[in-house]
């Protein structure tokens, strides 16, 4: 059985809504450690009489989600399956906030309520009536390839026929600082090389939502089909790494030799990226890169994975995302190849319909 | 497809004990947990009553044999050890070996503590390896040795039994021979003033379907079950505690906190496991209700219950009046609960009743029933966003 995505929506740092969007004029270096997103009309998707108390990562959520139902002119979705690692983060800070200001008194309910992680979820079956199955994954970096292996068990079981799959997480003014004092950000003076000759610890974090209808039965939209997705624990070696990858070609009925295109998750922290670096070099493939494009955030699979469904239906490779190496004369499989601070790899495969 | 899915390990710590022998003693002697607040720092400390689990976490982390972890991690760690244990399981492995995990507010429990000084006194104490929500589930995991598939899930109070299906699907699939499932919550403020905002906390005892309910009181706690292959149990000689023969997952899509009136996600979810168990509704012999307390849980799900089984409604009862409401644990300790009344031929009646709920044609059992021969258990679990799910185990 195939899975096809039949339609999919990313709201990103780049102007990604825009269907004709293809990074035709990006930077190789990112403009700014921290990269936001570019926010679609919030009110189109928002209903007017919530939108005030509604948090970022739902009103990106909810809009990407509903875009991508509209982009198949589909009105409902037979299972709802949401990954995110950091979940609510502004309605949390607000409410935690507020429990110390307050010394636990005259609390107002909005941001407890809205707090938990599976509002995008659940907000999103409430706007379209979706009765079915409902889930959201909540495990650090490999939350969103946790909910798309649910999608493909979902669709195998026969369960449901469609499913809307995404991954979300919000980068916020105290998720920003967090991150820096935590020494995870790339310091503003280091700024100046590509994340794939980096020679700076840290990254550029970035946010996003970006959802997919899965379906068993592909259309004439189809923009690709998913072949497999493995997630694997940490990792000692980039021996390891090209044993992992060999197991999961084989898994998929695979060849090294059908992959075109190696789409790779190294984020410009030179020490945490050393494995997937010495890795690619090994693969000897062409490799293309993304987080320079849509920042690290936990649930950057989800954006690699539209990237690389928009390349095969395209078949074309923004010159933004391919250094040094010629373009392949053909997109057939795409392989994602995705990691955070060294611990927690993941591999997607995305093949032409 | 066809194979089954056993229960052939658990592992239990809640406000009525450490373990599953001490859960059941509290059980059977329709003993409560809930009192006053002895652990948790809040200023409601003489206000409500809570389901806390009765060690500090400087006794937790001696009691496993740890240093340093925080309330979440040590719950669950503790109950999953017991899991595997009681499974019998020394060989991590001898078989695809996955552990799935729960929760709603992870490491809330210590980031509360220092979240204001960390951002108003830039102490350097941050929490970004202790928050969130897949830390603890890696930690035990790590402790556990396994490596295979390890995920954790957050769908608010219906969580555990979300763990609960995906694990029996992953076996169902021959994705995994064996997998360790359920969920932990620690209580934290942010989880008591949240509630507290919703005005759904009963200051006393909850009266889960009595008339005169006012709210949940709330617990903390962990529970894991060790799910196996029918292959597995056969090849490794396994004792096979119960089979879990359905599960289902809906959302009611009505509402981002209230229940439907007429629980139509709660009637979907158990339909949808009687389904896959291949039951007919007649072969429930007992239903561990989610049973809050609220006004509106009690009533929706009371309703939804007479929809399913048509006005013959097998007999049932909530047991959040001994544990509270631990959240994303909920499920998994009510699944033991419900293995545990099997197990017993036991019912533990729902607490501090005394007024039929007038919008219900149904009454729970109020007293300890014994020498009751329970085949097929049914146990529900409902949250926030809509989130329904239930359970179905049944004797082997």
């Amino acid at each position: 059985m195939e899975t096809y995505i039949n339609s999919q929506a990313c709201i990103s740092h780049y102007n990604t809504i825009d269907e004709d969007f293809f990074f035709e004029e990006t930077s190789v270096i990112p403009s700014s450690n921290f990269l936001f997103v570019t926010a679609p009309v919030y009110k189109d998707y928002i209903p007017a009489n919530t939108i005030r108390r509604t948090s970022h990562i739902l009103k990106m959520g909810i809009s990407s989600g509903l875009m991508c139902l509209k982009n198949e002119g589909a009105e409902q979705t037979d299972a709802i399956i949401v990954g995110t690692a950091m979940g609510c983060f502004e309605d949390t800070d607000k409410f935690l906030r507020s429990i110390n200001d307050n010394d636990e008194r005259m609390l107002t309910p909005t941001s407890f309520i809205q707090s938990t992680h599976n509002t995008v979820a659940g907000q999103i079956a409430l706007l379209v009536k979706c009765h079915g199955y409902n889930f959201t994954y909540v495990h650090q970096n490999l939350s969103f390839e946790y909910a798309l292996l649910d999608a493909l068990m979902l669709l195998k079981e026969g369960e449901a026929k469609n499913i809307l799959v995404g991954g979300v997480d919000e980068l916020i003014p105290p998720l920003c600082e967090l991150f820096e004092r935590a020494g995870h950000i790339k310091k503003t003076e280091n700024l100046q090389e590509p994340i794939w000759a980096s020679t700076s610890k840290g990254y550029v974090a970035g946010e996003g939502a970006t959802f997919f209808y899965l379906s068993s039965t592909s259309t004439a939209n189809s923009l690709a089909k998913i072949k497999g997705v493995r997630t694997i624990q940490k990792l000692k070696s980039s021996e390891e790494l090209l044993e992992q990858c060999y197991l999961f070609l084989k898994e998929i009925n695979l060849k090294k030799e059908d992959i075109n295109l190696v789409l790779s998750g190294i984020n410009g922290d030179s020490e945490k990226d050393e494995h997937l670096k010495e890795f690619n070099s090994k693969i000897a493939l062409p490799i293309a890169y993304f987080k320079h494009l849509c920042g690290e955030y936990f649930t950057s699979s989800s954006f690699a994975l539209w990237f690389a469904a928009k390349m095969i239906k395209k078949q074309q490779i923004p010159v933004w995302a391919l250094p040094n190496t010629e373009a392949p004369k053909k997109l057939q499989h795409i392989l994602i190849f995705n990691q955070y601070e060294d611990q927690q790899y993941s591999l997607i495969c995305v093949s032409q319909c | 497809m066809s194979t089954r899915v056993h229960i052939t390990g658990m592992g239990i710590i809640s406000a009525i004990g450490d373990s599953v022998e001490e859960n059941f003693l509290s059980l059977s002697q329709c003993k409560t947990g809930i009192a006053k607040i002895n652990h948790l720092k809040t200023n409601h400390k003489n206000e409500f009553v809570c389901g806390e689990v009765k060690h500090s976490n400087e006794e937790l982390n001696t009691i496993a044999g740890t240093k340093n972890y925080n309330r979440t991690t040590i719950l669950g760690l503790i109950a999953a050890k017991e899991a595997l244990h009681s499974a019998g399981i020394k060989a991590i492995k001898e078989g695809r070996t996955g552990f799935i995990s729960s929760t709603t507010v992870a490491g809330m429990c210590h980031t509360e503590l220092i979240y204001k000084d960390f951002f108003d006194n830039k102490t350097n104490e941050n929490f970004i390896d202790s928050h969130f929500s897949g830390v603890s589930t890696n930690e035990i995991a790590a402790h556990l040795g396994i490596t295979e598939y390890v995920t954790t899930i957050s769908t608010a109070c219906s969580s555990a039994a979300n763990a609960v299906m995906l694990g029996a699907r992953l076996i169902k699939n021959n994705i995994l021979d064996r997998v360790i499932v359920g969920g932990v919550d620690a209580l934290s403020k942010f989880t008591l003033n949240g509630f507290n905002t919703l005005m759904i906390l009963d200051t006393e005892w909850c009266k889960p379907f009595d008339e005169n309910r006012k709210g949940l009181n709330l617990g903390e706690g962990a529970a894991y079950l060790v799910l196996e292959s029918e292959e597995q149990v056969k090849k490794f000689n396994k004792k096979s505690m119960a089979l879990l023969s359905g599960y289902g997952n809906a959302n009611d899509a009505y509402h981002q906190t209230a229940s439907s009136p007429e629980g139509h996600g709660a009637f979907l979810a158990m339909q949808k496991a009687l389904k896959v168990a291949e039951f007919p509704p007649e072969s429930i012999d007992y239903i561990n209700a989610h049973g809050t307390g609220t006004p509106n849980n009690d009533s929706s799900e009371g309703i939804a219950m007479q929809t399913i089984f048509e006005n013959k409604v097998p007999k049932f009862s909530s047991t959040k009046a001994y544990t509270g409401h631990t959240l994303a644990a909920a499920a998994a300790i009510e699944a033991v609960i419900s293995i545990l009344s099997m197990q017993n031929n036991m019912i533990f009646p729902c607490l501090n009743r005394s007024e039929q709920m007038k919008d219900l044609s149904i009454t729970p059992i109020s007293e300890l029933q014994k020498n009751v021969d329970l085949k097929n258990v049914m146990s529900n679990s409902f949250g926030f966003g809509g989130n329904c799910s239930t359970l179905i185990f049944s004797k082997n």
